[in-house]
């Protein structure tokens, strides 16, 4: 397969006018994390060309690069043919790239027209005072040429966003953008603004413009797009003409497994429900069901994984199952008492546990100490006080023993902890969730962003743990971890459980695929057979 | 090692802070002044020299005036360190200064106790007096989620005009010329060490217990320690389990009895009647000082002595040579701007940080690859 992909990147590297060239492009963070690994991207001239790939594949990284908010460790990048050094945005900007980010960069207080001439407003005679007629001229004049529909007089922060996208695409058009690149940008539209963004789209390519589409819903890609390159931990797995791949064969290429880790586990003892969950439900503040009739329970000494692409619903789950967030409807209950609403100290003292998927908000204390950061569940306790005044000699202890035990590699428990590197940050978490012998842990995106050792090391702490009794919920958007780690699995996809495999052992990666992009869901009865009683 | 590498840093920080706001406030007086370095004298070396014809000599009467100008400012610095640690920017100290002041002053002329008991009554009502006002804006904060920044400010005025009210209308001692209160009782006026006019008064030694006290507090408790991680991430804090509302309100409680605990003691050691029309001043020193201490406890001394130093050179220099007083507030600015800016020497910050991490990694390489061929 993999020959494949580099007969066809031959075949298409003769053909000619190629706006856009980046040739082995590699990024190294500077935490250690490869992002990019020789990494070829190719833009013809007038076309739409979507990137594909999971979270954490690469591409935001990759298109960063090209917008000068990231500079490669290696590999070139040539503009109509002209090698450039993309210091800046400022730059990109100047070469005729724009960028619409999934998350707007819009000033909310000001006005449509105001926005879209930021920083470039034109000026009346004096030269001092914004001249806002020409400004909403400026805004009118695009948005007709480019037949985008927006309201120039009314203020970003009472317009919807549909049309706050609009605004972006007008901002970057505005500042002279041949080259349009857009991050997610129907992750947060509904289904008619979305279609209408394709035709406006569509229209802006018959002009001339070339657009990078970044996106993982195979539908759209296949909709719109001419061709699309896709990415896997980092790597290009090839470039294809959208009209010449199927779905399947996308889904393949995206989710399918690297390397595969294995876990070793014996086969899990199920014995009572300690989690059960019952018909959640959850509607966001823009108005998008993140959770609909959730159900499902995990019994004592499994592990029950949650696969997805992320956000699907499963963030959303794991801040209701933590008083992060409350949900509209349904229950949750651990060992039959419900949890909803109760502060997070209750839900830890019924011996709830969560590692966090920000491990930087939530997992830890940056600027605290290794030792301050371990004790943060369990600092009240009588064990850890003398009266009034910590006992120092205690708290030195444990601390120095779950650095021990969890080979967490620091140069004392009085280390700051955002001295640490990724993995170890993440160690510090997992020891202080791991430790306290919780009856219920909740592992949202345990291994996320560490390196192999750390996954290895904090995999196997996971499963020791349920085979001495903890009932696991693991949440993951890596097949490969998901799949090796659980027993059972369910998949999420829009909010909804889609899928339920009682016996993760036997699945492969196309399977699973098709699920988690919402290719084929599971009967109702199927589905029902998770919420144990 | 490399941790300590950082201390040095920043302790080199602080001192490039205060020389550059020195450079700054010397240009200015070069500029201002017909004789810039007899002010500058006065500025750098007038508040322990006495400059004589035969000679210049220790001036230990100066010093101790010093010491004795500290002792309001230890504790308002203090507050401030508590709040501030908790990430609550709360600047009604100054409404609590003068509060525990009013109340202890109240206390002291009215009740009657023996000597000894008295102080510790009227000082400990001054600080009550100081926690209660302080729960306005935390419980604001905490139950409306209104800022305490803006409830805190505002409410010193408040709280100083309802002062003035009590002062002129009821309190009042009529036959002064001007408006204060009638005299303390002698029982309840805080004696000097020593009886030497200096104004040192035991207040210092109760400052100074202070800073140990909440140095104990905010890094050997439970309760200090939940008020630091809070001000470092919140999130971190519910997440984990902190009550992070009460933890809340308690940081601004503990900060205004310490502001209400350091008016009474400046009031009955200063004074013979309450006769502030006006807030005092030392909330905002406080802050001053809890950002040079960096919000911890063991500072405060030390940087209160470097405002009181400087307050008093200032003082000087406009007596003694044609430079205007208001220069310290040039100075202050000055200070404030350098050790505020998170920005200032970031960069050589960063390249500390850069190398840490890089050795850090190879470090850790070198455990791994020998990990991996053990096992």
């Amino acid at each position: 397969m993999e020959q494949e992909v580099i007969v066809e990147q031959k075949e298409i590297v003769e053909q000619e006018d190629f706006v856009v060239q980046m040739r082995g492009i590699s990024k190294v963070y500077p935490n250690g994390i490869a992002a990019n690994k020789d990494v070829d991207f190719l833009l013809r001239r007038g076309e739409i060309h979507a990137i594909m790939g999971e979270n954490g594949a690469g591409k935001s990284t990759l298109m960063k690069i090209l917008f000068g908010l990231e500079q490669p460790t290696s590999g070139e990048i040539l503009i109509n043919g002209q090698p450039v050094a993309i210091t800046s945005p400022s730059k990109a900007i100047s070469l005729g790239i724009g960028m619409v980010h999934q998350h707007f960069m819009l000033v909310p207080s000001l006005t449509v027209a105001e926005n879209i001439v930021l920083g470039m407003a034109p000026t009346n005679k004096s030269r001092l005072l914004v001249d806002y007629k020409k400004a909403v001229q400026i805004a009118e004049e695009n948005a007709a040429r480019y037949n985008l529909r927006i309201d120039p007089n009314a203020k970003v922060m009472d317009i919807p966003v549909g049309m706050k996208q609009k605004v972006e695409i007008l901002k970057a058009l505005v500042r002279g953008a041949k080259i349009l690149i857009l991050d997610e940008p129907t992750a947060v539209l509904t289904t008619q603004e979305t279609s209408e963004l394709f035709k406006e789209l569509v229209a802006l390519k018959d002009q001339g413009f070339t657009i990078v589409f970044i996106s993982h819903k195979l539908k759209e890609i296949k909709q719109i797009t001419d061709r699309l390159t896709i990415m896997r931990g980092g790597r290009s797995m090839g470039v294809y003409n959208t009209a010449d791949i199927s779905e399947s064969e996308i889904s393949r290429l995206m989710v399918g497994r690297d390397v595969v880790l294995k876990v070793v586990k014996d086969k899990s003892q199920p014995t009572e429900t300690v989690l059960k969950v019952r018909d959640l439900e959850y509607t966001n503040r823009w108005n998008k069901k993140m959770l609909d009739k959730v159900s499902f329970s995990v019994r004592k000494g499994e592990i029950l994984g949650i696969a997805g692409v992320e956000g699907n619903g499963q963030r959303e789950l794991v801040e209701m199952l933590f008083n992060l967030n409350v949900p509209d409807a349904g229950t949750v209950t651990v060992c039959g008492d419900s949890i909803v609403n109760l502060s997070q100290d209750k839900i830890r003292n019924r011996g709830v546990s969560l590692v966090p998927e920000d491990r930087m908000t939530y997992g830890i204390a940056d600027i605290a100490t290794i030792e301050e950061n371990v004790i943060s569940d369990r600092f009240g306790t009588k064990r850890f006080n003398k009266g009034p005044l910590f006992n120092m000699r205690e708290i030195h202890h444990e601390s120095q023993n779950l650095i021990v035990d969890y080979r967490i590699l620091a140069k004392s428990f009085k280390q700051q902890v955002k001295m640490l590197s990724g993995g170890n940050i993440q160690k510090v978490v997992v020891a202080r969730e791991l430790s306290s012998k919780p009856t219920l842990l909740i592992a949202d995106q345990p291994t996320r962003g560490i390196d192999v050792g750390a996954t290895e090391f904090i995999r196997n702490e996971i499963v020791e743990l349920s085979r001495g009794g903890t009932a696991v919920l693991l949440v993951s958007a890596d097949l490969n971890e998901v799949i090796e780690l659980s027993d059972s699995l369910i998949v999420m996809y829009g909010g909804k459980i889609v899928a339920y495999f009682e016996d993760s052992s036997q699945l492969d990666d196309v399977t699973m695929g098709e699920y988690m992009l919402g290719l084929k869901h599971q009967t109702e009865e199927e589905i029902a057979k998770v919420s144990y009683e | 090692m490399s941790d300590r590498r950082l201390i040095l840093f920043n302790l080199l920080r602080g001192l490039a802070a205060i020389l550059l706001a020195l450079a700054v406030a010397a240009i200015f007086i070069f500029i201002s002044s017909e004789e810039p370095l007899t002010a500058l004298k006065y500025l750098l070396l007038g508040p322990v020299v006495s400059f004589k014809a035969t000679g210049n000599v220790f001036n230990t009467t100066s010093f101790l005036t010093i010491l004795a100008a500290m002792i309001p400012t230890i504790f308002s610095g203090l507050a401030v360190c508590v709040m501030f640690s908790a990430n609550q920017f709360n600047l009604a100290g100054e409404g609590a200064i003068m509060l525990g002041g009013f109340v202890g002053a109240l206390l002291g002329i009215y009740l009657k106790l023996n000597t000894g008991l008295h102080q510790v009554v009227c000082v400990l009502a001054g600080a009550l007096a100081g926690g209660l006002i302080m729960l306005i804006p935390a419980v604001l904060k905490v139950k409306l989620g209104a800022s305490e920044m803006v409830t805190s400010l505002m409410m010193n005025y408040v709280v100083m005009f309802v002062i003035l009210h009590f002062l002129n209308f009821v309190f009042a001692d009529r036959s002064k010329g001007a408006t204060q209160t009638f005299p303390f009782l002698e029982t309840a006026k805080i004696p000097e060490i020593v009886a030497n006019g200096t104004k040192l008064t035991w207040g210092f030694v109760v400052a100074l217990i202070f800073v140990v006290i909440i140095a104990l507090f905010m890094y050997r408790t439970k309760w200090g320690y939940a008020i630091r991680m809070i001000g470092i991430n919140q999130s971190f804090a519910q997440y984990s389990g902190m009550q992070v509302g009460a933890v809340i309100v308690l940081s601004q409680v503990i900060g205004g009895m310490l502001s209400g605990m350091g008016g009474s003691i400046e009031v009955l050691g200063r004074f013979s009647t309450f006769l502030w029309r006006e807030l005092p001043g030392y909330g905002w020193l406080g802050i001053t000082i809890a950002i040079l201490a960096k919000n911890n406890p063991i500072f405060v001394p030390f940087a209160a002595f470097f405002i009181a130093y400087l307050n008093k050179g200032c003082d000087l220099m406009a007596t003694y040579s044609d430079v205007p007083s208001e220069m310290i507030d040039i100075i202050q600015a000055a200070i404030f701007l350098f050790f505020a800016a998170e920005q200032f020497l970031a960069k050589y910050r960063q390249r500390i940080v850069v190398r840490n991490a890089q050795r850090d990694l190879a470090l850790q390489e070198a455990a791994a690859s020998q990990g991996g061929s053990n096992s």
